[in-house]
C-alpha cells in the first residue's frame, strides 16, 4: 500500500480507530471511576463523572480488603489455590502425554488423538450433573480439590494438542544423538524435551492459570457453598446478585480481579499471540 | 524413534498417558455416557434418585457404588421411560409430525440456491474464463432464495416449527446468533486490522495495546459481563446519557430484539481483539511485492482488498472462524449471556426466553428445572450434532494434518 492515502481517508481511519478505542477501554474505565466513588452505587448523576475522575477515595477498597461484608481475601486465595493447582497438575499431565503422543509410535495413536478432540465436543455444561454425582461419590463436592479435578480435566485435551504441537517441531535429531549414548525414554522426556519445550509450557501454563482464574460455570456449581470456600468469580456473581447490590464493593473488587491479569495479559501478549498458533490448535 | 517393543513398551507408553487417558474416562466419558443412559429415564424433580436393584443404574449411578452406598436419597426412584425414545419425542415435539416436517422441507428448499450458487461458483473458478461473474451467481442465488421464501411463506413456515417445539426455538435462535456474532466479530476485526496495518497511522503500538484489553477481560468474563448489564439497566449508562439528550430510553433488558442485539454487542467485545489479532498476524505476513505489483497495473485499493488482502489471509482466519463458531463464543455462549439476561426476557411460562440460547437451555432445564432426562436427551442431540461439526471442521480447517506423521 504505497500510494499515498487523502486526507479525508485517514481522518475517518483514526475516527474509527479512536471510537474502537473508546469502546474497549470505556467499560474498564467505567468500573474504574465507580470504584472510587462514595456511596453503593454504579452511578452518577453528574455528566462529568461518567467519563472523568471528579471524586476518587478508597474507601471501597478498603471495606473489600478488610472483609468485613465479603471475604474478598479469601476468594482471591481459594482462586490463585485452584488456578496455581491446575496449573501444575495440567503440566504435569499433560506435558508426559503429548511427549508420548509426538515420540512413540503405538496402536490406536491416530485414532486416540481424533477421539480427544471429538468428545472435546460434548458441552462442558452438560456434564455438569454427572461430574457433581463422581465428585459427591468421592466426598470431593463442595471442595476446592474437586475443582481442581474438573478444571484439570478441563484443560487436558487442548494442552495435550499444543504441547505435542511443540514437541512435534523439535527436532528429533538430539533425542536419537542421546539415544545412542544410551538415554532411555524418560531421560530423554525430562532432559531434553521438557527443558526445550520451555516456550509452549510458558504458554500452556498462563492459559491454564487465566482459565482456573476466571471460570465460572463449573466453580459455581462445584463448589456454590460454604461462602468462605468460594472462588472469586462465584463471589464477585453473589455480590452483584444480592438483593441491594453494593455496587461500589462489587467495582472495587471486579478493579482488583481485572488488573492483575491485565497488566500479566499485556506483559506476555507477544507470547500468547505466538502460542496460541504454536501448535497448529487455535482458539 | 523407541526401537524397544513389547511388554515394557506398552507399560512406558501407558505411564506417560494413563494419568490423561483415566482424566478423560472418568470426566469426559463418564458424563457422556452417563447422559445418554440418563435420556431413556424419566429422572426428573419427582423422580431424582436411582434405584440400585437394576443393574444398568447399579452401574453407571455413583450414588449406587458399593464403596459410597450410604447417601442414595428417599424420594421415588426413576425408571427406565416406555417407550425408551419418549424424552426425545416430547423434546423434538411436534418435528417429527407432518407439518413440521413441511415446514422444515420448506425451510431447506429456500437454501438450495444458496448452495447451488456456491458449487457453481466452484465450478467456474477451476475454468479459465467465466460466463458470469462470482457475485453475480451470489445475487442470483440470493434472489432466487428470497423468491422461493417468498413462494412457500417462509415467515409461516417459521412460526409453524416455533409454536410446535422449544428444541426448534432454541436451536434455531443459537444459529441466528452464531450467525449474526461471528461475522460481526471478524468483519470488525478486520476493520480494525487493516487500518493498523497501514504505515502513516500513528500512535500504532498504543491503539494496538488498548484493543488487546477486552481480550484479557474476556478470561473473566463473569465480571464483565455484569458491568455491561449495569449500562443497559433501566437506570443505566446509557439511559442516563439519553435522558441528558432529551430522550426516554426504553428499558433494554425487557425487549426481545434489544437484548439479542445487546448480547451480539458484548460478545463483539469480548471476541473482536482476538479476530484482530489473528487478522493482524495473517495481513503482516503478506509480502509487500504483491500490493506493488498491483499498483503497477492500476488496481484500486478495493480491487487490491478484494483480489489479494482476502484470499490470502484466508488460510489463517478460515480455521479460526470455525472454531469460535463451534466453541464457547459462538454455539456454546453461555456466560456472557447467563451474566446479563440469564435467557430472558420471558416470552411466558413453559417457553424458552427471547435471549435462551442452547447451552442456557439446558443449564435451566438441569438447574432449575431439575429436568435431568430432558436435558440429558437434550446434551446427547446436541453433542451429535456438534460431533459432526467438530469432524468436519477438522476436515476444512486441516488442523490435524501433518500431526500424524
Amino acid at each position: 500500500m504505497t500510494r499515498k492515502p487523502k486526507t479525508f481517508a485517514v481522518f475517518i481511519q483514526y475516527l474509527f480507530l479512536v471510537l474502537m478505542t473508546i469502546f474497549a477501554l470505556y467499560p474498564i474505565w467505567f468500573v474504574i471511576l465507580a470504584s472510587g466513588r462514595v456511596g453503593q452505587r454504579l452511578f452518577t448523576l453528574n455528566l462529568l463523572g461518567m467519563f472523568i475522575p471528579t471524586e476518587f477515595n478508597f474507601d471501597n477498597y478498603q471495606i473489600m480488603l478488610a472483609g468485613q461484608q465479603q471475604p474478598f481475601l479469601l476468594w482471591m486465595r481459594n482462586s490463585a489455590f485452584v488456578a496455581a493447582l491446575t496449573t501444575i497438575a495440567c503440566l504435569l499431565i499433560a506435558t508426559s502425554a503429548a511427549f508420548a503422543f509426538s515420540r512413540f509410535r503405538f496402536y490406536g495413536r491416530e485414532a486416540a488423538l481424533i477421539l480427544l478432540l471429538a468428545i472435546q465436543a460434548f458441552p462442558a455444561v452438560l456434564s455438569l450433573v454427572p461430574v457433581a454425582q463422581l465428585l459427591t461419590a468421592f466426598g470431593l463436592y463442595a471442595n476446592l480439590w474437586g475443582l481442581v479435578i474438573a478444571y484439570v480435566v478441563g484443560n487436558l485435551v487442548f494442552t495435550t494438542w499444543l504441547l505435542k504441537g511443540y514437541f512435534d517441531t523439535i527436532p528429533i535429531e538430539i533425542e536419537e544423538a542421546a539415544m545412542i549414548d544410551g538415554c532411555g525414554p524418560i531421560q530423554s522426556f525430562l532432559l531434553i524435551g521438557l527443558p526445550m519445550a520451555r516456550p509452549a509450557l510458558a504458554v500452556t501454563a498462563l492459559l491454564a492459570f487465566m482459565g482456573g482464574w476466571g471460570e465460572f460455570v463449573f466453580a459455581s456449581v462445584l463448589v456454590p457453598s460454604p461462602a468462605t470456600r468460594r472462588t472469586l468469580m462465584v463471589g464477585m456473581y453473589q455480590i452483584a446478585n444480592s438483593p441491594a447490590v453494593p455496587w461500589g464493593l462489587f467495582a472495587a473488587g471486579a478493579v482488583m480481579t481485572i488488573i492483575p491479569v491485565m497488566i500479566v495479559y499485556l506483559y506476555f501478549q507477544r507470547y500468547l499471540i505466538g502460542g496460541l498458533t504454536l501448535g497448529g490448535v487455535k482458539g | 524413534m523407541i526401537a524397544w517393543s513389547g511388554r515394557r513398551k506398552a507399560l512406558m507408553i501407558l505411564a506417560f498417558i494413563g494419568p490423561t487417558l483415566l482424566g478423560i474416562l472418568f470426566l469426559n466419558i463418564y458424563p457422556i455416557i452417563y447422559n445418554v443412559f440418563i435420556s431413556f429415564t424419566n429422572r426428573n424433580q419427582y423422580h431424582p434418585n436411582p434405584d440400585c436393584s437394576v443393574l444398568v443404574t447399579s452401574i453407571i449411578e455413583p450414588k449406587c457404588w458399593p464403596f459410597f452406598k450410604a447417601s442414595t436419597g428417599l424420594g421415588t426412584p426413576y425408571t427406565i421411560q416406555s417407550p425408551a425414545f419418549a424424552n426425545y419425542e416430547t423434546l423434538i415435539g411436534q418435528l417429527a409430525t407432518r407439518p413440521g416436517l413441511i415446514a422444515i422441507a420448506e425451510i431447506l428448499l429456500c437454501v438450495v440456491p444458496l448452495i447451488v450458487a456456491g458449487q457453481v461458483n466452484k465450478y467456474y473458478n477451476r475454468k479459465i474464463s467465466r460466463p458470469i461473474s462470482g457475485s453475480g451467481v451470489w445475487i442470483i442465488g440470493l434472489a432466487l432464495t428470497i423468491l422461493i421464501g417468498w413462494l412457500v411463506n417462509f415467515p409461516n413456515a417459521l412460526d409453524q416449527l416455533q409454536t410446535d417445539s422449544d428444541f426448534f426455538i432454541v436451536v434455531f435462535r443459537t444459529i441466528l446468533f452464531v450467525a449474526i456474532t461471528v461475522p460481526i466479530n471478524y468483519i470488525f476485526g478486520l476493520a480494525v486490522a487493516l487500518v493498523l496495518n497501514t504505515e502513516y497511522i500513528k500512535g500504532r503500538t498504543f491503539f494496538r495495546t488498548a484493543m488487546i484489553i477486552p481480550w484479557a477481560a474476556s478470561t473473566m468474563f463473569i465480571i464483565m459481563s455484569l458491568v455491561w448489564q449495569f449500562f443497559f439497566r433501566d437506570v443505566g449508562v446509557i439511559n442516563q446519557l439519553l435522558k441528558i439528550v432529551g430522550i426516554n430510553g426504553p428499558t433494554w433488558l425487557n425487549s426481545p430484539t434489544y437484548a439479542f442485539a445487546i448480547i451480539i454487542l458484548v460478545n463483539l467485545w469480548f471476541s473482536y481483539p482476538f479476530c484482530f489479532t489473528v487478522i493482524l498476524g495473517a495481513l503482516q505476513a503478506i509480502p509487500a511485492d504483491q500490493y506493488e505489483a498491483a499498483e503497477i497495473d492500476g488496481a484500486t485499493y478495493w480491487q487490491q482488498l478484494v483480489n489479494i488482502t482476502l484470499p490470502l489471509i484466508r488460510p489463517a482466519v478460515v480455521p479460526a472462524i470455525v472454531l469460535s463458531a463451534i466453541g464457547a463464543g459462538g454455539f456454546q455462549m453461555f456466560g456472557t449471556v447467563w451474566a446479563i439476561t440469564t435467557g430472558g426476557p420471558s416470552r411466558g411460562a413453559g417457553v424458552p426466553g427471547a435471549t435462551e440460547l442452547v447451552m442456557v437451555y439446558a443449564y435451566k432445564q438441569v438447574f432449575q428445572f431439575n429436568a435431568y432426562a430432558k436435558a440429558g436427551a437434550f446434551a446427547v442431540i446436541i453433542f451429535i450434532f456438534l460431533f459432526i461439526m467438530t469432524i468436519y471442521s477438522l476436515r476444512i480447517t486441516r488442523i490435524t494434518e501433518g500431526a500424524f506423521e
